[in-house]
This record gives structure tokens, C-alpha cells and sequence, in this order.
């Protein structure tokens, strides 16, 4: 069997969603922003199965399921959902805005002691995760005034 | 640098997926919110609201776009997490065509159903 690439040093694997070493914020914000992705998949299959499967089933499997679904562990459930989109959503933002380099600032000479672009916009990443808090207690009022 | 399309697409599905997901929760969840601000509504999860979105070209539009952008942004960035845990090119390439047969399937089941239950 060929091996494309060679044994990598450095390699953690998933130990390195954990812990990645002199890493701030950031790197627990990557933690966070995989772990509510799989979240958001594994929400996203159930809604596709019980919005196929039910409805092909007729009027009636179709309201005895929704009625099931409106008690008060699935609308906990639904909010927990709406937590990871909120999070998922904005910090995606942040990445798409940071990562092509837009809103860094000019280069400067890396003097001691040392400031990274990142670290420089920390102020925009906070306001970003703040409004994700925002979308997140209207969503919390919402539920809680028996939204669906 | 084909990696860096696939990459960039699902950067672009990421951005679509905010604009389309936002106008679905919004309107399947901010009732109270949406009842303040004059827009009257009854419950989306019923059976008769459900069955008249599904008969709006708008709604069938917005859904079917959502359904690709989200099958392509979550199937590559489970693709890109399992490639990146375990490195060796068998497990990616076995990865890779499950991933797409995976996606093809869902994205027909999700968009055919609807349509094909248009009578009832």
C-alpha cells in the first residue's frame, strides 16, 4: 500500500483539539467551531430524515410527531442547535474575514515584545462571538414565550 | 490548488448558508418576535402550513439551494476533519467518493421527496 505522505512530526490528532500547546483563544475557538459543525451535521441528518420520512407517512404520523418534538427536552435540544449555529455561524465569519487577510492591519517588524495580527484584532473576534450571545438570548426569549 | 477551490467554495456555501439559514430560522422560530413587528403567523410545523410552503416556488427554491449549500459546506468539513486525523491515502480516497455518493443521495432524496409528494 503507498503511503502519500510521510510520517508527520508535530502530529496530534485529536489530542490536539484538547490541548495545541502556547495557542490562545483561538485554537479553542477551532475546538469549538468542529465540534458544533459535527453537532450542526448530526442535527441536520435527523431533519432531513424526520422531514422526509414523516411527511410520506401522512397527515396524521406527521402531527403526532411534531407534537412529540414540541415537548420541552427536543425544544432544549433545538436551542442547544441554535447555540452551535450561532457560534458556527459568526466565528465562520471571522475565519472567511481573517483568514483572506482582510481587516489585519499593515505588517510590522516583528519586535519583542511580539504582537500578531490575530492577537492585535482580538477586539473584532470578542464582538463577534458577543453578537453570536446576542442571536442567541433573542433565540432563548423566543423558546421561552413558547415559540415553536 | 484544487484543494484550495474546494476550500474556497465552501467558504462561499458558508456565507449562502448564513444568508438562507438566517431566513429560515427566523421564520420558522421568531414568532413572537415576527408578531411584534406586525407579520402575523401561524404554526409553520403544522401539516397545512407545511404542505402550502412546499407548493410556493420561493420557499421550494430557498430549500433546495439550502439543501446543496449545507450538503457541500458539512460533507467537505467532515471530509476535511477525517482526511486530516487519519493520513494515509487509501483512507482518503475511500473518504472522498463515500463523501460524494453520501451527498448525491441525500441532495436527490431531499429534493425529490417534496416534489414528488406535490398532489397529497
Amino acid at each position: 500500500m503507498r503511503q502519500s505522505q510521510p510520517r508527520r512530526k508535530n502530529y496530534l490528532g485529536l489530542v490536539g483539539w484538547v490541548w495545541g500547546g502556547n495557542y490562545k483563544i483561538e485554537r479553542y475557538l477551532y475546538t469549538l467551531h468542529r465540534i458544533t459543525g459535527l453537532g450542526i451535521l448530526l442535527f441536520g441528518v435527523i431533519h432531513l430524515c424526520v422531514t422526509t420520512f414523516f411527511r410520506i407517512q401522512g397527515q396524521d404520523v406527521w402531527e403526532s410527531a411534531m407534537a412529540l418534538l414540541h415537548n420541552p427536552w427536543f425544544k432544549f435540544g433545538e436551542f442547544l442547535v441554535v447555540l452551535a449555529f450561532a457560534y458556527h455561524s459568526l466565528n465562520g465569519l471571522r475565519l472567511i474575514i481573517q483568514e483572506l487577510g482582510f481587516g489585519m492591519g499593515k505588517p510590522t517588524p516583528p519586535v519583542y515584545p511580539y504582537r500578531d495580527s490575530l492577537r492585535k484584532n482580538r477586539s473584532w473576534t470578542m464582538t463577534l462571538v458577543g453578537i453570536a450571545a446576542l442571536i442567541a438570548l433573542l433565540f432563548l426569549y423566543d423558546f421561552l414565550t413558547g415559540g415553536w | 490548488m484544487r484543494n484550495s477551490y474546494l476550500w474556497l467554495a465552501q467558504l462561499v456555501t458558508g456565507v449562502l448558508i448564513a444568508i438562507t439559514l438566517g431566513i429560515h430560522m427566523v421564520w420558522m422560530h421568531l414568532d413572537t418576535i415576527l408578531n411584534f413587528l406586525g407579520v402575523e403567523l401561524s404554526d409553520p410545523t403544522s401539516w397545512i402550513s407545511m404542505i402550502q410552503r412546499s407548493k410556493e416556488v420561493i420557499w421550494v427554491v430557498l430549500y433546495t439551494m439550502l439543501l446543496s449549500f449545507v450538503l457541500y459546506h458539512a460533507l467537505y468539513g467532515l471530509r476535511n476533519i477525517i482526511v486530516e486525523l487519519t493520513p494515509s491515502s487509501r483512507v482518503k480516497r475511500i473518504t472522498t467518493w463515500s463523501i460524494i455518493i453520501l451527498g448525491i443521495v441525500a441532495f436527490a432524496w431531499g429534493s425529490c421527496v417534496p416534489l414528488l409528494l406535490l398532489s397529497r
